[in-house]
């Protein structure tokens, strides 16, 4: 970082800015790696509080699909067919990918709207943790998977 | 950082920036000190890399309700812990007035919660007639959301 100002006739004036910007880039540095950690959040549903009422009008739907965890053996099913586990949630991903692909092609919609189906709804002990649950919303979601709706009642330990 | 200036009949006509840098350095480390004071609320172990979650500017905003679940005994609200019976209250005092889209509570809980207590969590705030939740998540670094 030197600099030389030759000999010569008169005075040549010069800043070193070199240190400035060496300032500026840390400061930018800094900037750059503080910018990504914009919060972010994923948007989940609760169904309302049930109530006493007998529901006699409720049908079910036959597009529900239903993701759950095994307590014990941490594997993830969807309606009832295993897609491998919490720590490999690729399998759930693409099969939902390829439900919600088939569904678009075929026009499967949301009762009443123009929307395709995409609800899913997740159901998991009480005793897993958090951090695996997101992580299989976070795969639901990569998939497409919208709105997302938490199952809250009538968990198991 | 040395600057020769040759020939002995002329005149050193540099600005001495030593001084800037050094307060800027300063400032610099100053708000290097600051910047984690600033950020409200506990601190809490996210989820991270996420690949799918929505950016949601709102989380950061003092108006919105976030419920922190550092660990599996602990609710706070802002920087406050309060029980889960008063939970309630507390949230439905402070989603007063608010639109309906803006009905939402943010709910930021570590990955060693079990999702139990995060359960009990979102039954007290859907009491107070709310039926989204946002579960709040870091995103991975470099990593574009799909499609």
């Amino acid at each position: 970082m030197g600099m030389s100002t030759g000999g010569g006739d008169g005075a040549k004036p010069q800043i070193n800015v070199t240190p400035l910007i060496d300032v500026l880039l840390v400061l930018l540095i800094i900037f750059m790696v503080i910018t990504p950690l914009k919060p972010s959040r994923f948007e989940a549903k609760v169904p309302a509080e049930p109530k006493d009422e007998l529901q006699v009008n409720v049908k079910p739907n036959p597009l529900t699909l239903v993701v759950a965890i095994n307590k014990e053996t941490k594997g993830i099913t969807l309606n009832n067919e295993p897609f491998g586990d919490v720590s490999d949630t690729e399998k759930l991903e693409n099969r939902l990918r390829e439900i919600f692909k088939e569904r678009e092609n075929n026009g499967v919609f949301r009762e009443n709207t123009n929307e395709v189906e995409k609800t899913i709804f997740l159901k998991s002990p009480k005793s897993v943790r958090y951090g695996e649950v997101v992580k299989v919303i976070d795969a639901a979601k990569t998939a497409g998977a919208s709105p997302i709706g938490l199952q809250i009642d009538d968990l198991t330990e | 950082m040395a600057v020769s200036v040759g020939g002995s009949s002329e005149y050193n006509s540099e600005i001495n920036v030593t001084p800037m840098v050094d307060v800027m350095l300063v400032l610099l480390i100053i708000f290097m000190i600051v910047t984690p004071l600033l950020q409200s609320g506990v601190s809490v172990n996210l989820p991270r890399d996420m690949i799918s979650p929505d950016e949601d500017g709102d989380i950061t905003k003092d108006t919105s309700v976030i419920v922190a679940i550092p660990d599996n005994n602990n609710f706070y609200i802002g920087k406050e812990q309060f029980p889960l019976t008063e939970l309630g209250e507390i949230i439905k005092r402070r989603m007063e007035g608010k639109t309906p889209e803006k009905r939402i509570v943010y709910i930021k809980s570590g990955v060693e919660v079990d999702y139990g207590r995060v359960v009990s969590a979102i039954e007290t705030i859907r009491k107070q007639d709310i039926d989204k939740i946002g579960l709040v998540a870091d995103r991975k670094k470099g990593v574009e959301k799909p499609g």
